[in-house]
């Protein structure tokens, strides 16, 4: 689909270089998704039309799917820093590769960090009928309990989940391989197993309905009645753990490129349309700057990365 | 099931202003169903950012308008070109290609077109009457019974190249090898990957069947020159489309078989179209009283799986309005669509959101109607491009081909695969190998792989356990033990026979 764009674009003339106009007037900015159609799709083609507004440009999303987003990631760090080719990162799901030993071909650290979109922590959920009624029930099975998780071992929701059940000394066993993230959860309300760790905003939908049912979140307050969070049970705080969405463009992009892009990618969260679509298909934004992303960042490396060993050690030899 | 809703789409769709769209959008599924390579995903995903604008409504109109009209349009390429348009197709080729062969080209157009529209209506019907059990349904299948289900498929292959089961076998062999290829979506483990980053996520399935189909007929069609249909003026004239609309209405008990095995299988998440016309071709070649007619041109053959393959169409919405899951990659991208229009995909779908839902619903019904009149009208001079000599027609379709392969991603690697495919597609035909087999184990590879890992670990080793406590998948067992045995019975009752005429 990316062709026809380009092939429209280049018919109607927009990517002629010859004209003088400074960035980023002169050719289409691409906004690269790692993913296919989806929740990092729908925020991008949301927030587009916005964005050209706002900067008077053209801006292109255009899904590079792939190698669970590396292709995408190489696409973004390896591109001209002229704020012609930005991205969609997943946090932390683009660190991973090389907290777990991968030699990956780029460098998070030397990234030109745009802006936060969303923040989504997680909460664990079983079937809504369930008798496992607490964490301590789900606990103390006389069997580990069983998590469902989209993707292999090495995603990030097979790594939340041994992360969250390691800190709070769970026994527990993983299936993974669920084709999505929908389909693990449909995996809880068959029945196939006990329990699963998603993001919260993923969650929802199915916790309203009553197919599934909340036992505790990752959140710092707490949002639902009844439901407790991770500090009410007496665990540390887990500020990080969740799913971010961030923007993020190659090293060296010039400070004022990165400026404009910041600003323009937090007024477009702000316009009515995205506001209306955000409440209406609970898809939060969690709007940070350039500074702050670039901090959060940093936090969220150094949170998995104090899990390194433990991760290693738990997908050895499998 | 509340057909008063149903009514109320029907009323909003001819007063609404918007059917058009549906209109627009069973043009845009012909054309992509009918070039070999895009198909119903690349259709929807183009139409996305076109939907932007439009009401939630018409957007549904659109885009169910093509994902009912790309099976029908693939079928045309399979019968004609023996190329199926679309994958699921590629069980049409089997007796749509020589049907074509023997001058007999509109009697298959018209059975798969009647058969379309029809599958498409009675899968509506049937969507309409399991929505309110879509829950219990689903539920029904877990990984146990997906594994069954692929176990199920692969051995229907044995019995559906009869005659050729050693060949059969060794391409669908052939199949598993390259479906292993990639990230093992279990443990995440790479296999024969490489330092590649294209094959992590598998031999794609487009590119591979596209080459194998269009670019291996192509192949055979230019080294043996001349054209598809040799000597022609008095078949040019388009013969047999009523006898084709007839044929299907005579067996009529295929029709609905192919259509039943359509809404089961497209109600499963994840299985999709290919197993599903697949499997109705080979049910109906197993259970027939001559099975040696199959693959030399028996009209059931297009039938069975042409019907499927549209009533699948509605039946893969069940997971999606069910849940809000969408059961297939066409589904998926449907509910992206409703996203960005603010809509929330969940288990509410059908309270909030009756109006897109019943307006897609009725769209892809009318798009299977509408897709088959048009494929009938335009069949006279769909049928001429048979008659086209080899050196016209190859390059054309193999430039047409290629292009569409990269269109779908705009990756090089898929042409280069694409192109792969053709050469060991002209091979097999060469040395008389069945090349669905091998297709079906390449989709089925990675289902069956992972819903058995699955289903060892929930089990902790305890499989066959596992799998005597639940009943659907004791059904599934013994449907496969059964299938295992119709060739033995066969063999056993032919023998008889032959041994009574000889007495007698």
């Amino acid at each position: 689909m990316k062709i026809v764009a380009t092939i429209i674009i280049v018919l109607l003339g927009i990517g002629s270089p010859t004209t003088n106009a400074a960035w980023p007037e002169d050719k289409p900015i691409k906004l690269i998704i790692p993913f296919g159609p989806g929740g990092f799709d729908s925020y991008a083609r949301t927030l587009a039309p916005a964005l050209e507004e706002l900067l008077g440009a053209v801006v292109v999303p255009e899904n590079v799917p792939g190698a669970g987003g590396r292709i995408a990631a190489n696409t973004v760090y390896r591109a001209r820093p002229d704020g012609y080719t930005i991205g969609l990162w997943s946090m932390p799901g683009m660190s991973l590769p090389a907290i777990l030993g991968e030699r990956v071909r780029y460098d998070l650290s030397k990234l030109t960090w745009i802006a936060q979109i969303s923040f989504d922590s997680y909460a664990l959920a079983v079937k809504g009928d369930s008798s496992i009624a607490s964490l301590d029930d789900l606990c103390s099975l006389g069997r580990p309990a069983s998590f469902a998780a989209q993707g292999g071992l090495t995603e990030t929701a097979s790594i939340a989940t041994v992360i969250a059940m390691a800190e709070l000394g769970c026994p527990y066993k993983l299936v993974t391989g669920y084709q999505s993230s929908g389909q693990a959860t449909l995996g809880v309300m068959r029945g196939d197993v006990d329990a699963r760790i998603n993001p919260l905003g993923s969650l929802k939908p199915y916790v309203e309905s009553g197919d599934v049912r909340l036992l505790v979140t990752f959140e710092q307050q707490a949002i639902y009645d009844g439901v407790p969070t991770i500090v009410d049970l007496g665990h540390r705080e887990y500020e990080h753990f969740g799913l971010r969405r961030v923007v993020a463009g190659p090293p060296k992009l010039p400070a004022a490129i990165r400026d404009r892009l910041s600003a323009a990618f937090l007024d477009a969260m702000r316009t009515p349309r995205a506001l209306a679509w955000s409440k209406e298909t609970n898809n939060p934004f969690s709007p940070l700057d350039s500074a702050q992303t670039a901090l959060a960042m940093q936090d969220v490396m150094r949170f998995y990365e104090q899990y390194g060993e433990l991760l290693r050690s738990e997908f050895k030899g499998k | 099931m509340d057909f008063g809703l149903l009514s109320d789409a029907l009323a909003a769709f001819v007063g609404g202003g918007h059917a058009h769209f549906a209109f627009l959008g069973v043009m845009v599924g012909l054309t992509f169903g009918v070039v070999p390579g895009l198909g119903g995903t690349t259709a929807l995903a183009l139409l996305i950012p076109i939907t932007y604008t439009m009401d939630p409504v018409a957007a549904m109109y659109l885009a169910g308008g093509s994902m009912g009209a790309t099976s029908f349009g693939g079928s045309l390429t399979a019968i004609l070109l023996n190329t199926p348009g679309t994958p699921p197709n590629a069980a049409t080729t089997f007796d749509g290609y020589p049907l074509t062969c023997q001058g007999k080209a509109g009697l298959a157009i018209g059975a798969s077109a009647t058969a379309s529209a029809l599958g498409g209506l009675i899968g509506l019907l049937s969507l309409l009457i399991v929505i309110p059990l879509a829950r219990e349904i689903i539920y029904l299948f877990g990984p146990p019974e997906f594994f069954l289900l692929t176990i199920l498929c692969l051995v229907a292959i044995a019995v559906a190249t009869m005659g050729k089961l050693l060949r059969g076998l060794i391409a669908a062999g052939f199949g598993l090898i390259v479906a292993f290829v990639g990230q093992d979506t279990v443990s995440g483990e790479m296999r024969y990957t490489g330092e590649i980053f294209y094959l992590w996520d598998g031999i794609p399935l487009v590119p591979v069947l596209t080459g194998m189909f269009a670019i291996a007929q192509m192949l055979v069609l230019g080294v043996q020159g001349g054209a598809i249909v040799a000597d022609s003026h008095e078949k040019t004239r388009l013969t047999g489309v009523t006898a084709g609309i007839s044929a299907v209405f005579r067996h009529w008990t295929h029709l609905l078989r192919g259509s039943a095995i359509g809404t089961i299988i497209g109600a499963i998440p994840g299985l999709g179209g290919v197993v599903a016309s697949f499997f109705a071709y080979s049910s109906a070649a197993q259970t027939s009283s001559d099975p040696e007619t199959f693959g030399k041109g028996n009209i059931i053959g297009v039938i069975a799986p042409e019907s499927a393959n549209n009533a699948k169409d509605g039946a893969s919405l069940l997971p999606a309005v069910a849940f809000g899951i969408p059961g297939s990659a066409e589904s998926a991208l449907l509910l992206s669509i409703l996203i960005l229009h603010g809509i929330e995909p969940g288990p509410s779908i059908l309270i909030e959101n009756q109006r897109e839902i019943y307006a897609l619903i009725l769209a892809i019904t009318f798009s299977a109607v509408g897709a088959s009149v048009i494929g009938l009208l335009a069949a006279r001079w769909l049928m001429l491009i048979t008659h086209v000599r080899a050196h016209a027609l190859v390059p054309i379709v193999i430039a047409l081909t290629l292009t569409a392969v990269y269109v779908l991603e705009g990756k090089l690697g898929d042409v280069i695969v694409c192109g792969i495919a053709g050469i060991i597609g002209y091979l097999m035909i060469r040395f008389d190998y069945p090349r669905l087999t091998f297709i079906i184990a390449l989709v089925l590879g990675k289902t069956m792989e992972q819903a058995f890992q699955q289903s060892v670990t929930i089990s902790d080793g305890n499989l066959i356990a596992y799998i005597a406590g639940r009943p659907t998948s004791v059904v599934l067992l013994l449907a496969v033990l059964a299938t295992l045995a119709v060739p033995a019975v066969r063999g056993r009752r032919r023998r008889q026979t032959e041994r009574g005429t000889k007495q007698a």
